[in-house]
C-alpha cells in the first residue's frame, strides 16, 4: 500500500486503518505516520524504474530430487 | 602473560596446550569480569554460569587427556541473543518473545558444540535485530566500553560491548543491515559478515529472509577465521545455505598484502554520504597502509551509496513488514518506539516495490561482481561517524543511517569490519573490506596484513 511523500497525515491513518493497524493509529499515530514517511523516503531514493520485464532476483529454481 | 580476558581464541588454544591455563580458570576469571563489569555495560542479557562451568570442567578433562577437539575447544563464546540454544529463551530482547524457549540448538550452535566451544550465555541486542538503543524494552541497552554514555553500535550491540570490554573472546552476531560490522565499528574489535549461504541461517529468528548472515565477532582476524571455520558449512534445512566445500579460512592469513589489487571505493564516503574528517583521514591512512605493505590500490566505481541502500532498505521493509506483521496489528505497545516506527515501514509498500527491489538488486549484485575484476579485495568506509551519546536520539537517527554496509548485504559478498583509528575523544573509526563471494580467504588475509601492519586492534577501551 504505498504512500506518496505528501500525503497527510488523516490519509496515512486511514490507509493504516485498512491494513489492519487500527491498534497503532489508535495508540501510536506518530510512529504510523513516521513509518510511512520513511517508506516514501526509501522508495525516492531507488534508482529510476528498470525493465519492467527484467528477472528480479532470486530467480525461481525447482528443488533438485534427492 | 596477557591477562586471561584480553586472550584470543588463538592464544588461549596455545595456553592450553602448554597447560599455562585451564578452562576452568577461564571461564572464572570471564565470569568475574562480567559481574564486576556488565551492570554498567549490559552487554549480557543471560549469563549461563553453571553450564559454561560444566562445559569447562568437560573440556579441561578432554584436553588433559589428549582428546582436544580443535583450535575453539574449551573457548568460551557469547551469543546473540537472537540464536537458538535449546532450553534457553531466545528473546530478541523483546517483550514479544520473553517466554520463548528454545526446542533445539541453531546450525550454527550444534557447530559450536561439536568443536567444544562453551557457551557463556545470550548477548544483548536491539529488539529484533532492528530499531536502535532503546530504553522502554524488559533488558537495558548496552553501552560502549569506550566510553558508557555512548552507544555501542547494533544490532549485535551485546556483541560488541562484551569483545572490546573483555568479557569474552569470541562472539556470534547477526547481519541483515550491517548489524556485525556496526558494533565492530564502534566498539573496536573484527565483525565478519561472510557470504550470503556460508553460514546456516537455522534456528536464527530472521529479520529478512534474503539479507540475513550470520557471523563471527572478535578481537583479531585469526580469530574470526577460527571461529568462521568452526560454522560454516551446508546445511539441507536451510534453504539459502549454499553446497560450497569449505577450506581452512585462515590459510591465507601469513600471506602479506603484496600483490593484492585493492579497490578503493572512495565516492561512498567522499561525495555519496561524506564523511567525518576523522572517518575519512583514517581510511586514507588504510589506503597508505596497505600499499606500503605491497599491496596495489586503486580507485573503484560502484552504483550510488543511496541506491545500493535504499535497494538494500526496501527489501529489508518488506521482509520485516511479513515477519512482523500479525504482532504489530495485534500487540503494537509490546514493542518499542524505534522498533515499531522501523517494522511498520514495510506496510506502506506495494508489492511491485517489492519486485522492483528485487530487480535492481540482481543489476547491482553484477556490478559489484564486474569490479572484482579490477580488484581483488575492495576498501570502503564502515560508518560515516563515531559513535554519539545513546541519549542523543536526534543524532542516532542521522548517523546510523550513515554507513557503507547494507550494499553487501544486499549483493551477499563477504565483507569485514576492522578497527582503523581513535577519534580525538578516543572513540574508534573502522573501515570495510569486502571481497568476492565465496573468497573470504583473501578477504581475510587482505584484513590480517593491514591489522598486523597497524596493530590498532590491540587497543583496549579505558574500561
Amino acid at each position: 500500500m504505498p504512500v506518496k511523500a505528501n500525503e497527510s497525515g488523516p490519509d496515512v491513518l486511514a490507509l493504516a486503518r485498512k491494513i489492519g493497524l487500527e491498534k497503532a493509529v489508535h495508540e501510536f499515530p506518530d510512529d504510523v505516520i513516521a513509518a510511512a514517511q520513511a517508506a516514501a523516503r526509501t522508495r525516492s531514493d531507488l534508482p529510476a524504474t528498470n525493465n519492467p520485464a527484467d528477472e528480479p532476483w532470486p530467480p525461481m529454481r525447482v528443488r533438485t530430487p534427492s | 602473560m596477557t591477562e586471561a580476558h584480553w586472550l584470543t581464541a588463538g592464544e588461549i588454544g596455545s595456553a592450553y596446550a602448554a597447560r599455562r591455563l585451564s578452562p576452568v580458570e577461564l571461564v572464572q576469571a570471564l565470569l568475574n569480569r562480567i559481574s564486576a563489569l556488565d551492570p554498567q555495560l549490559n552487554a549480557f542479557i543471560r549469563v549461563d554460569i553453571e553450564a559454561a562451568l560444566d562445559a569447562a570442567r568437560d573440556a579441561e578433562k578432554d584436553i588433559v587427556a589428549g582428546r582436544a577437539r580443535g583450535p575453539l575447544h574449551g573457548v568460551p563464546i557469547g551469543i546473540k541473543d537472537i540464536i537458538d540454544v535449546a532450553g534457553l529463551p531466545t528473546t530478541c530482547h523483546s517483550k514479544i518473545l520473553l517466554d520463548n524457549i528454545a526446542a533445539e540448538d541453531a546450525a550454527v550452535i550444534s557447530r559450536l558444540r561439536a568443536a567444544g566451544a562453551i557457551l557463556l550465555g545470550k548477548l544483548s541486542l536491539h529488539e529484533f535485530a532492528t530499531g536502535g538503543p532503546s530504553f522502554d524494552l524488559p533488558f537495558p541497552p548496552a553501552r560502549n566500553p569506550w566510553n558508557i554514555a555512548h552507544h555501542p553500535g547494533g544490532s549485535s550491540s551485546g556483541s560488541g560491548a562484551a569483545l572490546a570490554a573483555g568479557l569474552v573472546p569470541l562472539a556470534l552476531g547477526t547481519d541483515t543491515g550491517g548489524s556485525i560490522r556496526n558494533p565492530a565499528a564502534i566498539c573496536g574489535i573484527v565483525g565478519l559478515k561472510p557470504t550470503y549461504g556460508l553460514v546456516s541461517r537455522r534456528g536464527v529468528f530472521p529479520l529478512a529472509f534474503t539479507l540475513d548472515h550470520i557471523g563471527p565477532m572478535t578481537r583479531c582476524v585469526g580469530d574470526a577465521a577460527l571461529l568462521l571455520d568452526a560454522i560454516a558449512g551446508h546445511d539441507a534445512r536451510d534453504p539459502g545455505s549454499v553446497p560450497v566445500s569449505c577450506s581452512r579460512f585462515g590459510a591465507d592469513l601469513e600471506r602479506g598484502a603484496r600483490g593484492l589489487r585493492i579497490g578503493f571505493v572512495r565516492h561512498f564516503h567522499e561525495t555519496d554520504l561524506p564523511a567525518d574528517p576523522e572517518v575519512a583521514r583514517a581510511l586514507d591512512d588504510v589506503s597508505r597502509v596497505l600499499t606500503q605493505e605491497g599491496a596495489e590500490v586503486r580507485t573503484i566505481t560502484l552504483p550510488p551509496l543511496r541506491e545500493l541502500s535504499a535497494v538494500q532498505r526496501l527489501i529489508m521493509q518488506a521482509e520485516s513488514w511479513a515477519i512482523h506483521a500479525s504482532w504489530l496489528r495485534e500487540r503494537p505497545g509490546d514493542y518499542a518506539r524505534a522498533t515499531r516506527r522501523k517494522l511498520m515501514i514495510g506496510a506502506f509498500h506495494s508489492a511491485a516495490d517489492y519486485v522492483h527491489a528485487q530487480q535492481h538488486r540482481l543489476q547491482m549484485i553484477a556490478a559489484v561482481d564486474d569490479a572484482f575484476r579490477d580488484a581483488d579485495v575492495l576498501l570502503t568506509a564502515n560508518a560515516m561517524d563515531p559513535a554519539c551519546r545513546i541519549d542523543d536520539e536526534d543524532t542516532l537517527a542521522r548517523t546510523y543511517a550513515r554507513q557503507a554496509r547494507s550494499p553487501f548485504n544486499l549483493t551477499g559478498h563477504p565483507a569485514i569490519a576492522l578497527m582503523c583509528g581513535l577519534t580525538k575523544t578516543g572513540l574508534p573509526l573502522s573501515a570495510q573490506l569486502v571481497g568476492r563471494a565465496h573468497d573470504e580467504v583473501t578477504l581475510l588475509r587482505a584484513a590480517a596484513a593491514y591489522e598486523r601492519a597497524s596493530e590498532w586492534h590491540r587497543h583496549r577501551p579505558p574500561i
